[in-house]
This record gives C-alpha cells, sequence and structure tokens, in this order.
C-alpha cells in the first residue's frame, strides 16, 4: 500500500542525525553529534514547572504572560514595540512555530530562499505547505554571503527568504552587513524573512545577535521564531513562538490551534519564570559556552584539523576535515565512532545539491563531503572524556591514526 | 476575516529614492475560513459575563496524582531533552501494550507507534502524511473543527455526510453513493464529539467492508474511548481485515484529565506510521519527555482507575440531563464522551449561536453552537453542545441558573 503514501511523504528520508545517534547509541559512542544538552536544565526552572503540575495548571491554556515578557525582552534586545496581545502565537517549540509559519505564508508553487548549509527541518516544512525551496550558497571556508547569489536567486515567485542566525551548523552570525542585504532584497522583491533565533542567547566574543526584524522596513515583513530550548537546556519541553505582525501572527496562531491546539500547560508556566531569569543567567549562559567551543576547538586541532571559521555563535563547530584526510565526511565519522568511540555528524546532510550558480559545480560540491559538525552543548566531563578519546587516536610520531 | 493586504503605497525617501511600504504579510489562500475558533470566543463571552462554562470540553478538575507525581519525578530525574522523535521507547511499548489490551492485536512499538503533541496533531500529521491535494476524504458532520482545517492543509476534496438526531446514524445509502474507487479515506470520530453518538458494531462492519471494497484508508479519532458508557467502544482497527488500512488515534487529556499535557499518539501498520512519522517530525519534531514518562505510568493504570472514571463521569452526566430535561430542552442520547447535544428551538431564538449569546448574557451559563460543526452551518442551528466534564456543584449550579432563567417561549 505503499502508493497510499502521499507524494510528498514519500520524498523524505529519515533523518541522518537521528540514523548516527541510534548507531552511536549501540557503540556506547559520547555523543558530540545531537544539539541538545547532556547537563541538567536550570533547577528553578525545573521546579516552576513541578509546581506548575501540582498547582493544576494542566488544562488547555494560553499563558499571556509569555507573551507580555517576550514584548519586553524584544523591546530590551532589539528596541521593537511588538503588541504583546496581538503579535505573538506561542507553540509546541520553534519547529512548531516555524511549521506553523509557513502553513500560514506559503501557497502551491511559492518559492523560499534558504541559505546552504542549512538545518535539514526547512525544507520539509515547505515541502508539504507546497512550496519551492531554493538553495543560496554560502561560501567557505568563513561562510560568507554573496549579495550577487543572493540577488540571483530571486525570481517573481519568491515569497520568503528563511534565516536562522546564529547558524546551525556552522556557528556563524550574520553580520549587519549582510542583514542590510537581506533587507534589502525582501523590501525590493517584497518578500517576506522568516526567522529561527533559537540560538539568540549563544554568541561569542563580542557578537551580538541581532534580529533582521530592527532593521529599516523589516518588522512589518519579518515573522520570527524561536524557543525556550536552547537558551534553557530544555529541548523537550516544546515551548516555542511566533512573532509577527497582527495579521500574520492570528494566522499562525489559528493554524497552531488546528496542528497541536496549545502547548504544554505546566510548561508555558514554568516558562515564566524561565523568561524572567536575571542578566547574570544569560551572561553564564554565554560565558560557559565560549570555554566549551574553545575546548573543542582545541581538541580538533590536536588531532590535525586546522579551524578557519570559529563559530561566533550557536553550540556547533563547522570543521572541514584536515586536508591530508582523504575519508569522506561519513567515512570519518564512522572511523570516530569505531576509534574512538566519539559521534558527530558529517556535514553533507546540511547541503542540498548543486548550485546552478556555480561555474564550478562539481569542484564546489567536493566541499559538501568535507566537513562535520560537532556539538559541545556537553557537560565539562564529557567534553573532557571525548578529549581523551581523541588523545589517543595520536599515534607515537603525533599524528592522527585515525586517517593515516 | 480579511487575510490579504497586498496594497502597496510607494513613499519616497528624504534622498527621493522609493521606498515601498507593505501593508501587513499576505496570509495564504488556504486559510480563508481559519477564524479564532468558536471556543475561544465563547469563552471569552462566559469570563466577560461570568458565565458557567459548559462550553469548551476540558474539565475543572485536575488529574490523578499518580499520573502527576510521575511527570513531576521525570522533570526532577532530568528527563527533560528531546526525546526520540516517535516517541520515548518506554512510552511506545506502554501504548502497545495498551492497545493489545484494549484490541486484542499486537503490533511494534518502534514501527507502528507514533506520539504526537495531543490528538490533534496525530490528526495534522496523518492528514499532511497521507493525504495528496485533490485526494477524496469522507466526514461525517458534525465533525471536531481541526479535521476540515487539517484537510484543507492537506488540499483534499471533502466529500461531508450529515449525521441527524435523534439518534445520528449512519445513513448507510448517502454513505454507499459517496464512497467509490476515488475516495482515499473516511474519518470517523467514536465515541463522537459533539453528539455523543458511538458507531455500532454493525455501521462499522459496513463501513469496513465498503473500504475494503474501494481500497479506502480509515482514521480513527478515538480520544473518548474510555468514556463509553452506554455500549463497548469498537475499534475500527480490531475488525478482519482492516488494521493494514486504520490509522487509530487517541490522547491522554480526556481519559486522565489533563487536557494540557498535550500527549497523543497514532498507531498504523508500518507503511501508513511512516507517512505520519514525516509528517509529524515537520510539525514538532518531538513530543513532551517528561509527560510521556508520566503517560506510561498512567497507561498501566489498573482497572479500577477506568471504572472509577466511568462511574464519576455518568453521576455527573445524569445530573446534566436530567436537568436539561426539566429545563425544558429536547435532550438527544449521548451514549459516550462527556458531551450532550440538545435542540434549544423551545426557547424560541432564531438559531444556535444566537442562543448561545442569549445563554451566555441572560442566564450566565456557556454551551457551544453546533453549526461549526458542520460544513453547512445551516444543519447545525437547531442543536447547542453542553459538557459535563466539570465537579457536580458546576453542574448543579449551572441547571439552577437555567431552571431559574431561561424560559420556554
Amino acid at each position: 500500500m505503499e502508493e497510499k503514501l502521499s507524494s510528498v511523504a514519500k520524498t523524505f528520508t529519515p533523518s541522518p542525525i537521528q540514523e548516527l545517534s541510534d548507531l552511536a547509541q549501540r557503540c556506547n559512542a559520547i555523543n558530540l553529534a545531537e544539539g541538545f544538552p547532556d547537563f541538567p536544565a536550570p533547577p528553578c526552572i525545573k521546579q516552576a514547572a513541578v509546581s506548575a503540575i501540582n498547582n493544576d495548571f494542566n488544562q488547555y491554556r494560553h499563558v499571556q504572560g509569555i507573551c507580555d515578557q517576550l514584548a519586553l525582552k524584544m523591546n530590551k534586545m532589539h528596541g521593537l514595540n511588538i503588541d504583546p496581545l496581538t503579535d505573538i502565537a506561542i507553540c509546541c517549540g520553534q519547529t512548531e512555530a516555524f511549521a506553523a509559519t509557513v502553513f500560514s505564508i506559503i501557497d502551491k508553487g511559492d518559492e523560499v530562499l534558504l541559505f546552504d548549509p542549512c538545518y535539514e527541518t526547512y525544507e520539509g516544512c515547505i515541502a508539504m505547505a507546497g512550496g519551492i525551496p531554493v538553495y543560496v550558497p554560502l561560501d567557505p571556508p568563513r561562510w560568507t554571503l554573496d549579495p550577487e547569489k543572493l540577488m540571483s536567486s530571486f525570481t517573481s515567485r519568491t515569497k520568503a527568504v528563511v534565516l536562522n542566525s546564529p547558524h546551525n551548523p556552522t556557528g556563524k552570525v550574520f553580520s549587519r552587513e549582510e542583514l542590510e542585504v537581506i533587507a534589502e532584497c525582501c523590501r525590493r522583491w517584497d518578500c517576506v524573512a522568516i526567522t529561527d533565533e533559537v540560538y539568540e542567547y549563544i554568541t561569542f566574543d563580542d557578537q551580538k545577535h541581532e534580529t533582521i526584524a530592527s532593521l529599516p522596513g523589516m518588522q512589518e515583513r519579518t515573522i520570527i521564531t524561536s524557543s525556550l530550548s536552547k537558551t534553557f537546556s530544555i529541548t523537550g519541553w516544546r515551548i516555542g513562538w511566533a512573532i509577527a505582525p497582527a495579521s500574520a501572527a492570528s494566522a499562525i496562531r489559528n493554524i497552531h490551534v488546528k496542528i497541536t491546539d496549545s502547548a504544554p500547560a505546566p510548561f508555558q508556566e514554568a516558562a515564566l519564570t524561565a523568561l524572567s531569569s536575571p542578566t547574570k543567567y544569560f551572561e553564564t549562559l554565554r560565558i560557559e559556552y565560549q570555554l566549551k567551543r574553545d575546548f573543542c576547538m582545541k581538541l580538533l586541532s590536536s588531532v590535525g584539523f586546522r579551524i578557519q571559521f570559529k563559530p561566533q555563535g550557536s553550540f556547533f563547530l563547522f570543521a572541514e576535515l584536515p586536508k591530508d584526510c582523504l575519508l569522506s565526511d561519513v567515512e570519518y565519522v564512522k572511523e570516530l565512532i569505531k576509534q574512538a568511540g566519539v559521534v558527530v555528524v558529517p556535514g553533507r546532510g546540511f547541503f542540498h545539491g548543486k548550485s546552478d550558480l556555480d561555474q564550478h559545480s562539481d569542484e564546489n560540491c567536493r566541499h559538501q563531503k568535507r566537513y562535520i559538525r560537532v556539538a559541545f552543548c556537553k557537560s565539562d566531563a564529557t567534553l573532557s572524556a571525548a578529549a581523551q578519546k581523541f588523545g589517543e587516536l595520536m599515534n607515537t610520531r603525533g599524528s592522527p591514526k585515525l586517517y593515516c | 476575516m480579511s487575510t490579504s493586504s497586498t496594497q502597496k503605497d510607494t513613499v519616497s525617501t528624504h534622498d527621493g529614492t522609493p521606498q515601498i511600504t507593505q501593508q501587513p504579510v499576505q496570509v495564504a489562500k488556504r486559510l480563508e475560513k481559519f477564524k479564532t475558533t468558536i471556543f475561544t470566543q465563547m469563552s471569552m463571552l462566559a469570563i466577560k459575563h461570568g458565565a458557567i462554562n459548559l462550553g469548551q470540553g476540558f474539565p475543572n478538575f485536575d488529574g490523578p496524582d499518580f499520573v502527576k507525581e510521575a511527570a513531576i519525578q521525570a522533570i526532577k530525574d532530568g528527563k527533560n531533552q528531546y526525546a526520540r522523535g516517535y516517541g520515548v521507547p518506554d512510552f511506545n511499548n506502554a501504548l502497545a501494550a495498551r492497545f493489545k489490551k484494549d484490541t486484542g492485536l499486537v503490533i511494534d512499538p518502534d514501527k507502528e507507534v507514533t506520539v504526537t503533541s495531543g490528538c490533534t496533531e496525530a490528526i495534522a500529521a496523518t492528514m499532511l502524511g497521507l493525504i495528496n491535494p485533490g485526494d477524496e476524504v469522507i466526514l461525517f458532520a458534525p465533525f471536531y473543527d481541526s479535521y476540515e482545517a487539517t484537510l484543507s492543509m492537506a488540499g483534499a476534496k471533502i466529500k461531508c455526510i450529515t449525521l441527524r438526531p435523534p439518534d445520528f446514524a449512519v445513513p448507510i445509502d448517502e454513505l454507499k453513493s459517496a464512497i467509490s474507487k476515488n475516495t482515499r479515506a473516511i474519518l470517523i470520530n467514536t465515541p463522537h464529539n459533539p453528539t455523543g453518538k458511538m458507531f455500532t458494531r454493525e455501521e462499522l462492519n459496513t463501513i469496513a467492508s465498503l473500504c475494503i471494497e474501494n481500497d479506502v484508508l480509515v482514521f480513527m479519532d478515538e480520544v473518548y474511548d474510555k468514556l463509553a458508557f452506554e455500549m463497548d467502544h469498537i475499534s475500527m482497527a480490531s475488525l478482519p481485515g482492516m488494521y493494514e488500512r486504520t490509522v487509530t488515534m487517541n490522547s491522554l487529556g480526556k481519559t486522565f484529565s489533563l487536557t494540557g499535557w498535550k500527549i497523543g499518539w497514532a498507531i498504523a501498520p508500518p507503511h501508513l506510521t511512516w507517512g505520519v512519522r514525516q509528517a509529524h517530525s515537520f510539525l514538532t519534531f518531538a513530543t513532551s519527555t517528561p509527560m510521556q514518562w508520566a503517560a506510561t505510568v498512567a497507561l498501566r493504570a489498573p482497572d479500577s482507575y477506568f471504572e472509577e472514571l466511568k462511574r464519576d463521569y455518568m453521576a455527573k452526566k445524569a445530573i446534566l440531563v436530567q436537568g436539561l430535561k426539566d429545563v425544558g430542552f429536547k435532550v438527544f442520547p449521548s451514549s459516550g464522551t462527556y458531551f450532550v447535544v440538545v435542540d434549544h428551538t423551545p426557547f424560541g431564538l432564531e438559531n444556535d449561536i444566537a442562543f448561545c449569546e442569549y445563554l451566555i448574557k441572560e442566564v450566565g451559563v456557556v454551551a457551544i453552537p453546533t453549526s461549526v460543526f458542520y460544513l453547512n452551518p445551516e444543519d447545525g442551528k437547531n442543536l447547542v453542545r453542553f459538557t459535563f466534564c466539570k465537579d457536580e456543584e458546576t453542574l448543579r449550579s449551572a441547571v439552577e441558573r437555567m431552571k431559574e432563567k431561561l424560559k420556554k417561549k
């Protein structure tokens, strides 16, 4: 009865990240692949959820206080004026906020621009809504945005641009100049910007996260999606949101109601505690993740990697395999599991096909199989254990055994 | 509701460059009929008038302590990160065990069970994962409002068959002429919201043979299966030849009075589960982790829990049904769910919405107008839905208010 599957479902393949996790679990490998922490969530936020359950916040609800706090935050961080009564939809995670957003905006045949490499889920959503994903490659090694490539990707059918910053998998934070280029295109082509800002509080060095909605002419055409998950290390609670002009927010809310009806009630209540965390919480978050980033970079350098792009945000490091390593990304990842008992993600799953814009397509595509993504949202104990395993990879001459 | 605004105004900036200002974002065409739900509207009106809410279908009492404690323990134990996308393994196992107990069917928890954010998401994922644009899907009206919405998101062609009072029996001849080799799927909710009807074995058998004959899929929404009072609940999947073409959906919320936890599931053979899982992974990716652990405990509740649940609800139902009859409504028999549908016309209001507004403002009680549950609102204008998932005192107070203030014309 395979013919009963919708045509859209037939094109989907299982998540490569999830498959590798299964392999890693079977081998008991140290997991630097999946993007969620292995350290506990903040105690006071857990306690808030516990209290909510005990105090009977267990039926369908919409906690308006979340919207009030988000509006305050957006004003404080970005200078935006958001109406908490009309401009925000609370959803089951950023995933659902994004799905509802796509269904609210995208009609069959609408083109949606995505920057490559790219988190794997956006494309599936867009396809489900009948939209057409169009990829604009970022240029390695520093994943810079080439304005020409962006501008030539717009057509009369382009409806939206998806912007994930800080960026998964590269750790790039789009610069103000790049945001302005994207904004100019959106204004000129009358397009919507759909953002995924889940790593908004995880930026490093002097880097600050800026939302494209704060640029001139952009608030009225931007839909921001984000969540509690990464900021508060509670990826399993499913509390996210979309912030948009009232008519879009209303459509998103109505669709959300038809998809899940309500985000989990006790966690909405706990969100109030999370969102009123003191400034110190966010500072500590950044500092701790930055230390982990630096540790990870040292770790990879010690086994022959030359990191050309230092992550500016998120908790991912996207590293190119050393020049003298002849393995592909998948082969390297498999060897790493077998020889070191550490799992990371092969980068190819984040790239999407040949770029029509490149003259030398094949050569440029080669890089798509030469990257690994390392997640450093792990406890110090995990990272140290990984370091030890990496250390064992080195032979007596000080070169990595892995691929010689 | 207006959904698109594409008026462009060209404004010159100070350096003379024209800057196009755009009215708010244009919303997809498919959503033109999606308004704020009637439940939200009525609830807001209720709060404004201090009315007793017998409209929205969630309890004003809380879930059992042993389930709440399990969730708390899970949070404390650190089960706060992404669960496996299609469900925490222990929970999938518990679901398979429960399904075997309820239907006698043995299923593979890892290949045939998908956990979703409530049954609402199970429905959305099933529609989006298994329905192609243009596919014909049969629905029975009145229907839960998310069915029409998600079918329209999937681009389906809806064929509607209306169930009519007094017993809301399936019009078999109408069904036979509606179903054909062009039908992709049929969606059935039993026990049925809003009428409380339960599909009989005879009805299900007839539908089953039509589905087998025409190679039609069946999507079953069985969230009220544990609130079956006047007869036993029958799962379509347990009928001969039906498991291979059925998606059986359910949730924790109604059975355990925890409607806000959003734990639902879809059980289907692997070739159908695959599509459901794909859509689910793009809709919500994973379901709330601590609640899944708690749900595992819930599903293993002893039989006495479910017996007591039924007894409590039957007592509540008796209070409401007798009360509504005494007030003067024509009350239709409800075999299951915690809903009952009544004819309001003895009170002289022109339609269900007018009646419900009158009921809130002048009497101080909320009911839901059923016209929103029909493709053609006219079909529902004589009926309103009351719920009895409220504590007994609330039900008695509501009945008192109606006896006092609601007068027949």
